[in-house]
């Protein structure tokens, strides 16, 4: 069984990675696709509903 | 020894592949067909708008502005979606106006062997979710495991595992088992089992579900024509405190430009959605429900905009003169 403290590292590790996804992944995908695609699209018509 | 032993598990497999019994499909998808002919993953009430942007084919990369209003059971909403994917790596992701996070990764390792994570972020506590999940599929069968939020200190949260093989052409059985451990010093266990019927020409399909709580649930799924399918299930719940029975039929019709799905249940609802494609870039959908037993009505419509930043060349269309 892990020690108290490596316990609450752990659990201070879960919070700063869960974090770091709920504000990164859109823009982890985006940066992805914008990066991957081909031919490379303009930045207004990725973020823009009507262009 | 080992050579023995090698002849023989090799001896095992030789037999086993001969017998060519055919990939059972997987658990979670056991009622795949039901569930695209039924209208309950696709009813909606109120006004909702889709406008989805293809940027690229290959690798695929999407973005969706969804815009949802005038629901009788949900607040008006805004999500952003986007989507990548490539041979090997699905990548999904959506935010709502509130800064509600929810992703899903697949990454596939060689035909068949698929790892996926799905993730809910919210501002709320206790909304918070992640499933870690690895899906096998060989040549006769499917096993999955998932882990549902469980945590590296106690290791705590529900555990799910499944295995489904097929056992001659027709027939294969399997089960689930779900594991929940809420706290350490607390845990229960839970198993189900699966059968599905596969007819020869694949054109029906018949599967039944038993759960240990007393409830069993059992559907049928038939192509009629190219155009029509239908499907019914039956849920039946028979336990100390309750016993209850829900049986729904619908039936879905597949025309050139239109989608239509009808439904009926014992409950007394009847549904229907029609999904009209005036071109391949836009869409019209009309829903409705009438609950005749608490005489309640909801109705939807809906519009689905494609639209992509790519010329007719690089989508792989032939060039027009």
């Amino acid at each position: 069984m892990p020690s108290e403290e490596t316990k609450e590292s752990i659990i201070k590790a879960v919070e700063l990675g869960r974090t770091l996804l709920h504000y990164g992944w859109i823009p982890l995908i985006i940066y992805v696709g914008f990066t991957q695609s081909d031919p490379q699209p303009s930045l207004i018509k990725l973020i823009s509903p009507l262009a | 020894m080992t050579a023995a032993y090698s002849a023989l598990t090799s001896r095992f497999s030789q037999w086993r592949a001969e017998l060519g019994l055919p990939q059972p499909g997987t658990v979670e998808n056991i009622q795949k067909e039901v569930k695209s002919t039924h209208l309950n993953n696709f009813i909606f009430d109120g006004a909702r708008a889709d406008l989805t942007k293809s940027l690229s084919i290959n690798p695929v990369f999407q973005v969706t502005h969804s815009f949802a209003l005038g629901s009788q059971v949900s607040q008006p909403s805004y999500n952003f979606g986007a989507i990548f994917a490539n041979q090997n790596v699905f990548l999904q992701g959506g935010v709502d106006h509130d800064g509600n996070v929810n992703a899903r990764l697949n990454q596939g390792w060689s035909a068949g062997n698929v790892t996926k994570v799905q993730a809910q972020f919210s501002q709320q506590a206790g909304h918070n979710m992640i499933q870690l999940e690895q899906d096998y599929q060989g040549a006769d069968f499917s096993a999955n495991l998932k882990a549902i939020n469980p945590s590296p200190v106690d290791l705590t949260g529900i555990y799910v595992g499944n295995y489904l093989q097929s056992l001659s052409k027709n027939i294969a059985l399997g089960f689930e088992t779900l594991y929940q451990r809420p706290t350490p010093d607390m845990s229960e266990s839970t198993t189900s089992y699966l059968a599905k019927y596969t007819s020869n020409d694949r054109n029906w399909i018949a599967t039944a579900q038993v759960q240990s709580a007393g409830v069993v649930l059992a559907t049928y799924w038939q192509r009629l024509s190219e155009k029509l399918e239908v499907a019914g299930e039956l849920q039946l719940m028979t336990n100390s405190t309750r016993r209850d029975a829900i049986a729904t039929l619908g039936a879905k019709y597949d025309l050139r430009v239109a989608t239509f799905r009808a439904q009926l249940d014992s409950s007394g609802k009847v549904s229907a959605l029609l999904e009209q494609r005036f071109t391949p870039f836009f869409a019209f959908l009309v829903s409705g429900e009438l609950d005749h037993f608490k005489n309640a009505a909801k109705v939807g419509v809906g519009i689905m905009l494609e639209s992509t930043s790519l010329t007719p060349e690089e989508m792989g269309m032939p060039p027009q003169i």
